[in-house]
């Protein structure tokens, strides 16, 4: 598969990402068991009569998309890809609610047209006037590798820019039912996540979108080098195996690896392979996390991908996000491996260009 | 009249989720679409919905929408002339 090269980032997440200088130097937590994104001032990427219409999902990925494509330079995308588990979640929600509130009368078409899972993808097409290649991922934990595999493909059939994003959001409702359901934990302060003993998450929301290019240009922070999805991996030793032979295709070994950013979530139970592979990842790379500062979501790979860009171009790993004791002293790739509640693994390889 | 107008600038501002716009901002007389309040197509259906909804009015001919949903006046007018204020 061929790879492709990451020219601009936007990213709406629980920190301070929005803006360009932000390099996990400020650290906001969590709101107890959950995470709320920091969002900007809308007004400055959506005009006020669209704004009315969209729902935070909508906001937040026309925003970030917007921010990247700024970044980029790029004056037209040839396809628009998004991944999302839950989309857009808010306007679901009140398309539903005004259904039982009204006993199934009255219904208004704004929630509903703006409640599909597509709609980030579209608001941003529209504003782009991008009549091309325009397809939502909605795959639970591999909606945003769905997403990059997609547009992998792509560029095999000639596309030149592409534009993939991740978008999650929740709600109050969805908060409230997560916790009814003891799906959150309280942040510890004491416990690294990578060390989790307890069951829990921090429920978390956010939003990456990517210029990815098919040609190296002066604009390009990052390459992707290749991406790979592991559906309920059976063991640990399963995983490792998978992962040898992925870096292998890319002829690289784990020890190549500078940097490698795992997916842990803080809970015990969908850690564990994790948990369990730690010690061979830190015998030949790097160990760091991206979740304790992000939180947990179907599309946390797009704030991995994210990070991992960042940590190429500024040549560091955060401490904050460090596991391991060592520090880099070069980056030259940088692994994601990221697992959403213990079911979906991948790995993401990207590289300095 | 007057209160009728009022009321309907508190329901139009709240169904069309214009946050950015203070009832006393709206002109009764000027155009709800287009100029004015701007409102497209999609505002329509929920202008349509909400004479439904509040005064229990059904448009029975698509029609009459373009005389009715003139301005905010020629709303309250109708409104009026179904007995329905």
């Amino acid at each position: 598969m061929t790879k492709a090269y990451i020219n601009g980032t936007g990213c709406i997440s629980p920190q301070n990402s929005i803006d360009s200088e932000w390099f996990f130097d400020t650290i906001h937590p969590a709101k107890g068991d959950y995470f709320d994104a920091i969002e900007p001032s809308y007004k400055e990427f959506i005009a006020p009569n669209l704004l009315r219409r969209m729902g935070r999902a909508i906001k937040m990925g026309v925003a970030a998309g917007n921010i990247a494509i700024q970044q980029a330079d790029a004056k037209k995308v040839d396809a628009i890809i998004t991944g999302t588990g839950l989309g857009c979640f808010e306007d679901s929600e009140r398309f539903l609610l005004a259904l039982l509130n009204n006993e199934e009368q009255f219904l208004t078409p704004t929630s509903f047209i703006q409640s599909t899972h597509n709609t980030v993808g579209s608001q941003i097409a529209l504003l782009m006037k991008c009549h091309d290649y325009n397809f939502t991922y909605v795959h639970r934990g591999f909606s945003f590798e769905s997403a990059i595999q997609d547009a992998l493909m792509l560029f095999e059939e000639g596309k030149e820019t592409i534009l993939v994003g991740g978008i999650e959001e929740h709600t109050p409702n969805f908060v409230i039912l997560n916790r009814r359901a003891r799906k959150f934990q309280e942040v510890s302060s004491t416990t690294p996540i990578w060390e989790s003993t307890t069951p829990g998450i921090q429920m978390s929301e956010g939003t990456a979108c990517f210029i990815l290019n098919k040609t190296k240009t002066d604009k390009s922070l990052a390459s992707v080098d290749g991406i790979q999805t592991l559906y309920k991996p059976k063991t640990s030793a399963d995983i490792l195996n998978k992962l040898h032979s992925f870096l292998k295709l890319h002829n690289l070994t784990l020890a190549d690896i500078d940097v490698t950013l795992m997916g842990f979530s803080g809970d015990v139970n969908f850690d564990s392979k994790l948990q369990e592979l730690l010690p061979s990842i830190e015998k030949e790379s790097i160990a760091a996390c991206y979740k304790n500062v992000c939180g947990e979501y179907h599309t946390a790979s797009a704030f991995a991908m994210w990070t991992a860009t960042k940590i190429i171009e500024k040549q560091k790993l955060p401490q904050v996000l460090a596991i391991s004791d060592k520090t880099p002293s070069k980056i030259k790739h940088v692994l994601i491996f990221n697992q959403y509640l213990g079911i979906n693994y991948s790995f993401t390889l990207l590289s300095q260009c | 009249m007057d209160a009728l107008i009022e009321k309907l600038k508190g329901q139009i501002i709240e169904q069309l989720n214009l946050a950015e716009v203070k009832p006393e901002e709206i002109n009764p007389d000027s155009p709800l679409f287009g100029e004015g309040l701007g409102l497209d197509s999609i505002d329509a259906l929920e202008l349509i919905v909400l004479l439904e909804k509040h005064y229990g009015i059904k448009i029975q001919d698509p029609k009459d929408g373009k005389t009715i949903f003139q301005s905010l006046r020629t709303m309250a007018e109708y409104i009026k002339s179904q007995g329905k204020s």
